[in-house]
Order: structure tokens, then C-alpha cells, then sequence
């Protein structure tokens, strides 16, 4: 049986997934759970889930935030060489660093 | 009490013969028993208990390390300890240098189970031990050895569901439960101590130790001194004899609560006390003698055959002093 495994770094943070492992039950998950996924990084708290229960809705199933193309939301695309485009470049910095702190890379 | 043990420079030579005893039954154990877990290692019935039981060998050299770095302050290193000692002049518990029985995960978890559970409480005799460097490690050890045991009677407890896993685990234990009971014998002083020191006072009971090593008599009596030294001085808070009736008194009736045969005759169960360990349920070898079964002196053969071929002169450290 396999159990996905969430490990959350400090309290108060999101549990984010961090890979599964194969267990007969709760309690055997939870404690290969430990040492295969809260062994190495900072670990505060780990979750085991049933794969089974976890419920899963795809880009096949449904069309997410509707059909209007909105990649224009995201302005990654200017120029960004020149004086004058120093600003993009920051923000856009900050962007790259905002997504890895949420672990999106 | 004032802590009489707080400078080893300042050590009489009973003192010392008590701490390097101890720590080395200590250490050996958790050295041994580490070097037969790394067998598992690829063999484990799954990834997920391969790499439990590798974290828990791990921590096992961990400790044994720990434990062995307590020498240092007398003067006795790494090296000696591991590969320049006499294998004769270990001192683990037979139980922990025993080969696993081919692909048995029942050995390996019942093996721990025994271990883990004597660990847990000898560690909690050295929590107020007269000497701190000994009381300093027993948290960190403790709080690593609580996965250990959770782990191992886990498993247990699953194996024993089934009647094949049950019919394994029994078998395990028939042969593993009289080694388990070397656990609490005391053991030998090693022969190095022997070597007079600057102290005096303690010269008589030197030459008598150096003297009469040939006879098994002598070297149970100088077993028994030196264990009594060691609760005398406070280095350990409980006798062996404590620990082992406490310890029986706590797998007896797990092990019986699985619908396993713990393989102890009725007949030791003493007045005011349910079980304690008496001569006929030991094994030959005691290990905390010195007297070890074949397998041993392969092992050691095996785990010092680098160290050999190489011509190495040193062991390797990655770590620094845990004192610092």
C-alpha cells in the first residue's frame, strides 16, 4: 500500500508533498515516513495519506480558470536589456524568488 | 553528592578499570551490533525497512563512537579501540555479533527488540551517572533509541499476525533469547587496564588482576569487582541484576502477549521477583568475558580487513569531538 508523504519545515507552513512510501498501515507509514522523508531536510511535521484517498481533478477533467487565455498575466516576456528596463529586471526577480520560496521549481 | 569523578587525570586506578569497562561494554555493543545491521543493507524485504534498519545502524555507530570518545580523556583512541584491539578483548553481549540466520527479517527485528529494550533501560541507569560525560550522551542516544524500539515492536507485532512470521519469530527467539541474556552479565575488565598506573593505592589489586587473568575463577571475580566498582562509584545507577529482572520483566510479557514461548524455565523466578537471569539460561559464550562465538572472530576479520590490506596507522574522523 502507499502513502503519500507531506513534509511541512516549520509550524505554521503548508504541508507539501515530498514523495510516498509503501507501508501496510498508518503506523509503519508514519515511521518509514520519518526516516525516508524527515531525515535530510528540516522537518517539523510530516503527513502520511492513503493514495487511495487522496482525489485528484486534471486539465482533462475541466477546463481550470475557465477557456480565456490569460498568459498575459504574467509579464515575463518584456525586454530586458537597457537602462531603463532595470525595474523589470528586479521585478521580475522577485517573482523567480517568490515561487522558489513557495517550492514551485 | 559531590562528584568525585570529574578529572580522569585524577583517577585511581579502580576508578579507571570501573569507567573503561563500562564504556566499553557500551561502546562494543552498539559497534557490533551496527556492523551486523549493515548487512540488511540491499537485503531488506522492502526500500522502506532497508533504510529504517540502515538509519538505526547508523545511529548505532553513532552511539558507539559517542561512547568510545568518553576513552579519550583516558588516553585510548579510536584506533585502539577498533583496529588495533584484541577481538578476544571485546566485550558485547553475544546476542549482538550472532549472524542473522539467512534472509531472516525475524531475527533482525526480534534481535532488535531484545537489544532496544535492555538499551532503553541502561540508558536511563546512566541518566544520573557520577560521571558527566557519561550523563551528557545518554540524552541524544535516548532520543534516537526511542525510534528503535517503536520500530522494532512494530514490527513484531505484524509478524506476528501471520503463523509463518510467528513460527520465524519463534525460532529467532529459541535461539537468540539466551544470548539476549548475556546482555546483563558484567563483564571482564579488559587486560590494558592491568597496566599499573601513577596510583599507589590501587597497585595490590592491580598485580592480583595481572596475575591470576589465567583462571576463569579469578576473572569472574575480578568481573564481579569491578562491576560492584561501578555502581559503588555511581557511573551506572543500577545493577546489572536490577536491569536484567526489569528487562524480563518487561519482554516476558510482550513476547508472551504475541503467542510466543519465551524459552525461560519457571523455576527462575525468585521471591519478589518475576523472572532474573540465572547461570543455566546462559549460553557458553558470554561475550562480557571475552569468550566469544566463531563468528565474532570473522567478523572482526572482516570489518578491520581495510584497515589491514591498506597499512593504515589511523581511523579516519569526520567529526568532531562531541565534548567541544
Amino acid at each position: 500500500m502507499i502513502w503519500e508523504v507531506f513534509r511541512q519545515e516549520q509550524a505554521g507552513e503548508y504541508h507539501t508533498h515530498c514523495g510516498n512510501v509503501h507501508a501496510p498501515d498508518r503506523e509503519m507509514a508514519k515511521q518509514f515516513a520519518a526516516v525516508q522523508h524527515g531525515r535530510r531536510k528540516p522537518t517539523n511535521s510530516l503527513w502520511v495519506v492513503p493514495r487511495d484517498e487522496v482525489g485528484e481533478i486534471t486539465g482533462d477533467d475541466v477546463a481550470f480558470g475557465g477557456t480565456t487565455d490569460k498568459s498575459y498575466r504574467w509579464a515575463t516576456t518584456y525586454r530586458t536589456t537597457g537602462a531603463d528596463a532595470s525595474e523589470v529586471v528586479e521585478s521580475e526577480s522577485e517573482q523567480a524568488d517568490a515561487e522558489q520560496g513557495r517550492g514551485d521549481d | 553528592m559531590s562528584s568525585p569523578l570529574e578529572n580522569p587525570t585524577d583517577f585511581s586506578a579502580r576508578e579507571r578499570r570501573a569507567l573503561e569497562t563500562l564504556v566499553k561494554r557500551l561502546g562494543d555493543d552498539e559497534f557490533v551490533l551496527a556492523e551486523r545491521y549493515t548487512e540488511w543493507q540491499v537485503r531488506a524485504p522492502s526500500l522502506e525497512s532497508d533504510l529504517a534498519l540502515a538509519n538505526n545502524a547508523q545511529d548505532e555507530l553513532g552511539h558507539a563512537r559517542l561512547w568510545y570518545d568518553v576513552l579519550a580523556d583516558l588516553d585510548v583512541d579510536e584506533r585502539d579501540l577498533v583496529y588495533e584491539r584484541d577481538p578476544a578483548d571485546f566485550r558485547h553481549s553475544t546476542l549482538v555479533e550472532l549472524p542473522f540466520a539467512e534472509g531472516d527479517w525475524a531475527d533482525a527485528v526480534l534481535r532488535s527488540y531484545l537489544y532496544d529494550a535492555a538499551e532503553d533501560l541502561r540508558l536511563e541507569a546512566l541518566e544520573d551517572s557520577a560521571y558527566p560525560p557519561i550523563a551528557d550522551r545518554v540524552g541524544k542516544i535516548r532520543s534516537e533509541e526511542e525510534y528503535h524500539l517503536e520500530h522494532a515492536r512494530n514490527w513484531l507485532e505484524r509478524l506476528a499476525e501471520g503463523e509463518e512470521g510467528r513460527d520465524r519469530l519463534q525460532d529467532a527467539l529459541d535461539r537468540l533469547f539466551p544470548h539476549a541474556l548475556t546482555l546483563f552479565e558484567s563483564a571482564t575488565p579488559p587486560v590494558e587496564t592491568a597496566i599499573p598506573t601513577r596510583e599507589a593505592s590501587g597497585s595490590n589489586e592491580i598485580e592480583r588482576n595481572t596475575d591470576e587473568t589465567s583462571g576463569d575463577r579469578s576473572d569472574a571475580d575480578a568481573a564481579a569487582a569491578v562491576e560492584g566498582d561501578i555502581v559503588d562509584f555511581g557511573l551506572r545507577t543500577a545493577t546489572l541484576e536490577e536491569l536484567g529482572e526489569e528487562w524480563l520483566s518487561i519482554v516476558v510479557p510482550f513476547l508472551e502477549s504475541l503467542d510466543l514461548d519465551v524459552p525461560i524455565d519457571e523455576s527462575t523466578i525468585g521471591e519478589g521477583v518475576e523472572y532474573a537471569v540465572t547461570v543455566e539460561s546462559l549460553p557458553t559464550q558470554l561475550g562480557r568475558d571475552g569468550t566469544h562465538t566463531d563468528a565474532w572472530f570473522d567478523l572482526y576479520d572482516d570489518l578491520t580487513h581495510t584497515y589491514r590490506e591498506l597499512e593504515r596507522s589511523d581511523a579516519a574522523k569526520i567529526r568532531e569531538d562531541p565534548d567541544r
